[in-house]
């Protein structure tokens, strides 16, 4: 293989592979990124197994042919070239990378070790809106714990249907749902079948991957495995086995006490008061009286704190405790002026939603602590 | 009250059991255990082996380099097992307050017993010969007021010994007892004790509390009940376990990384399952890593009290990368083990979870 590439297409491309590639290098081959040459283009691919991405940019090819170069150490030459061609061949046992009066040969792992991945069908992709999915994962993408022993947590459920898609995400403490509109654009298989639970990594990586450029994701779903089209770059997602839980059924109804704050009054009472909290539950009180709500804290080792927040409120008096990092992590979420607090008792559902987002329905629950 | 304690061990229990069971390797140094060159480690040796200084829990290899003529046997533990019980129905017999220590070894309480025998020495000297007349094999005994001077005793004198400590006696015997001999005082112990001029037993007594503490930390206080022959930890017929886990030495040396990670979630995993059947939970996880060179680490991680197999796995997989060189270092031995128990209703969550189930 001989070719020379843009540094700036090259260095574009190779930076998404960073998320991508094994960091703890169990299996070495996982390290490196697999590297195509043909006609006028070279193909890249990288995977951890769980996660994998394609992408191609414009080459000169000279010589055709397949190496696997280590993406992180290929990556940092590349990124710290001047802005010029760049000269990657193969020789004997490695790889040579020049540019200028640079010179450089690094390891490579024979081609034939690396994994091979399954390719989308070609057909036509359900087209998922770009903005929407956007909101989705970022509205979500933080409910997820990582490394919840009910290994379904460890991702989120993309819910498609012809004129919607939703991705929800849990922890068990609290849940995160946002729905945004599609044109039904493509097909869209309906019931339980169309609802794959997506790794964590993977919302990541798409996230990655969307912010730059603009038009619509492509999507397919094979046997057990995801695909996203974006833009010329593909991501190939495993699913997670497993059984979402019930989301809906702890979605509250029937909340009857309705609060409405200014989401940066709300934010810094919330982080101030959670300064003075119980280190291991940050637990923080909303004590709810006619047009205020009194937001406080309290540790044996520290002390207390209290703020006070005017708010429209005519219900009766309650009080309800909550993580303050659930809470806030709704808040540094979504981007409204106003959100809204719904309760209902002090032991149920709470749930806070923005008021007068656009694009999205955003319903984020959380459960109460018992204090 | 005056408590009258036996403690009894079987003479070098699987090797004997081999021996009654093979007229062949009767007056054979014989070693029970893997075989030298698959990295077997000696589970027991006779006494024509102990003879060469063949001891369990020292390499095959090692042993047949001192002893050339040790005849190696695999072990057969449901041979051991049914010697054991057979052994142990002797002891129930005599008193209901019977606590194994394992498969060979164990504490009785005799101060009040169902054949009526005030005198423990009696005792002893009939439960030994109920052993070799039921089951053709030798213990020995040690007669003492507490468990630690019977386990003493039942050491000094091997086998087919028996060993008294008469309350009248416990005083002159403290008198010429190293620290070293004592349960729990292991080489580094005794070594750091020894650095600041205690060298027997007794000599802990002139020792301000304070200063042995400082050496040895939490053990001073038992230390010094020990000093004075006290020790009143009573003969538990079901002893709470404190601790569960496997370990395994590999016939070969692991070097993949992801090969140790699943071995190690596995026996996480196999923990997890004891803790079910037990339904119980575990707040602390530990790993044991032995590297090529026989450097031997355990690292331990403190969370949440629990029982779930995915989740101790994670945190033994955990400690092993992020705390050991498995990997980067060969590895030949690797154990997990789950202790801190605590019983399912007492962790107090105060994070609400969210009703999934309806509840």
């Amino acid at each position: 293989m001989e070719l020379v590439v843009r540094k700036t297409d090259l260095l574009r491309e190779l930076q998404l592979f960073q998320g991508i590639v094994e960091r703890k290098n169990t299996i070495p081959i996982l390290a490196n990124v697999l590297m195509e040459a043909k006609g006028e283009e070279v193909k890249f691919l990288a995977t951890d197994l769980e996660v994998g991405l394609r992408s191609r940019c414009a080459a000169t090819v000279a010589k055709g042919g397949a190496i696997t170069v280590p993406a992180k150490k290929l990556y940092e030459i590349v990124k710290s070239l001047p802005e010029t061609d760049i000269r990657i061949a193969e020789d004997k046992s490695g790889v040579k990378v020049a540019a200028d009066r640079f010179d450089s040969r690094m390891q490579t792992l024979p081609r034939e070790d690396f994994p091979t991945l399954p390719e989308g069908s070609g057909g036509v992709a359900v087209q998922l809106p770009r903005a929407g999915l956007k909101e989705m994962v970022s509205k979500t993408q933080f409910a997820i714990t990582g490394e919840d022993t009910r290994y379904f947590l460890n991702g989120a459920l993309f819910v498609l249907k012809p004129d919607s898609m939703s991705l929800v995400a849990t922890d068990g403490h609290r849940l995160a749902l946002v729905t945004t509109k599609r044109d039904g654009v493509g097909k869209a298989d309906g019931g339980e079948d169309a609802q794959p639970i997506l790794p964590k990594k993977t919302l990541g990586e798409i996230a990655r991957l969307l912010m730059e450029g603009d038009g619509d994701v492509g999507f397919e779903r094979g046997e057990n495995h995801l695909f996203f089209h974006v833009g010329d770059r593909m991501l190939i997602s495993r699913m997670i086995d497993g059984k979402f839980p019930a989301y809906e059924r702890v979605i509250p109804k029937g909340n009857d006490k309705h609060i409405e704050f200014e989401r940066d009054r709300l934010t810094n009472a919330v982080r101030r008061v959670a300064l003075l909290s119980n280190e291991r539950s940050r637990a923080v009180k909303f004590e709810l009286e006619k047009n205020k709500v009194d937001v406080s804290s309290s540790s044996p080792e520290f002390g207390e704190a209290r703020e006070t927040l005017p708010v429209e409120y005519t219900g009766e008096s309650m009080q309800i405790c909550f993580n303050a990092q659930y809470v806030l992590d709704f808040l540094a979420a979504v981007a409204t002026d106003i959100v809204a607090l719904e309760l209902k008792d002090e032991v149920s559902q709470a749930v806070m939603t923005p008021i007068g987002a656009e694009g999205y329905e955003y319903t984020y629950v959380i459960m109460p602590m018992r204090v | 009250m005056i408590r009258r304690i036996l403690h009894i061990d079987m003479d070098a229990f699987y090797a004997s059991v081999e021996q009654r069971d093979n007229s062949l390797l009767r007056g054979k140094p014989v070693a029970v255990g893997g075989q030298p060159d698959k990295r077997g480690v000696v589970a027991a040796a006779s006494y024509e082996a102990r003879a060469f200084g063949v001891y369990s829990a020292m390499s095959m290899a090692r042993a047949v380099r001192l002893c050339p003529s040790l005849v190696v046997v695999p072990p057969d533990f449901a041979r051991y097992k049914a010697a054991s019980s057979a052994v142990f129905s002797i002891f129930r017999e005599v008193t209901p307050l019977v606590e194994p220590m394992s498969l060979d070894e164990a504490y009785l309480d005799v101060t009040e017993n169902a054949w009526n025998e005030p005198i423990a020495t009696n005792v002893a000297r009939r439960v030994k010969e109920r052993i070799r007349l039921d089951t053709n094999l030798t213990a020995s005994a040690g007669v003492a007021p507490n468990k630690f001077l019977a386990k003493i005793a039942s050491g000094w004198k091997k086998p087919d010994g028996l060993t008294v400590i008469s309350p009248d006696r416990v005083e002159p015997f403290l008198q010429r007892l190293p620290v070293g001999a004592l349960w729990g005082v292991g080489p580094v112990t005794a070594r750091k004790l020894r650095a600041r001029g205690i060298e027997r037993l007794v000599d802990i007594r002139a020792v301000e509390i304070a200063n042995l503490r400082e050496t040895v930390g939490g053990l001073a206080d038992w230390l010094q009940q020990l000093a004075s022959g006290i020790d009143d930890r009573p003969v538990v017929a079901h002893r709470d376990v404190k601790s569960s886990g496997s370990e395994n030495t590999y016939p070969e040396d692991l070097t993949d990384l992801s090969l140790i990670r699943e071995e190690v979630a596995e026996m996480a995993r196999h923990a997890a399952g004891w803790l079910d059947r037990k339904t119980i939970l575990a707040r602390t996880v530990t790993i044991k890593v032995r590297y090529s060179d026989f450097t031997t680490i355990t690292r331990s991680h403190t969370d949440a009290p629990t029982r779930d197999a995915a989740l101790l796995a994670a945190r033994a997989v955990q400690l092993l990368v992020e705390r050991t060189d498995a990997g980067r270092r060969p590895v030949r031995l690797l154990g997990v083990s789950v202790h801190n128990f605590c019983a399912e209703a007492d962790p107090v969550e105060p994070d609400g979870r969210l009703p999934f189930d309806g509840d």
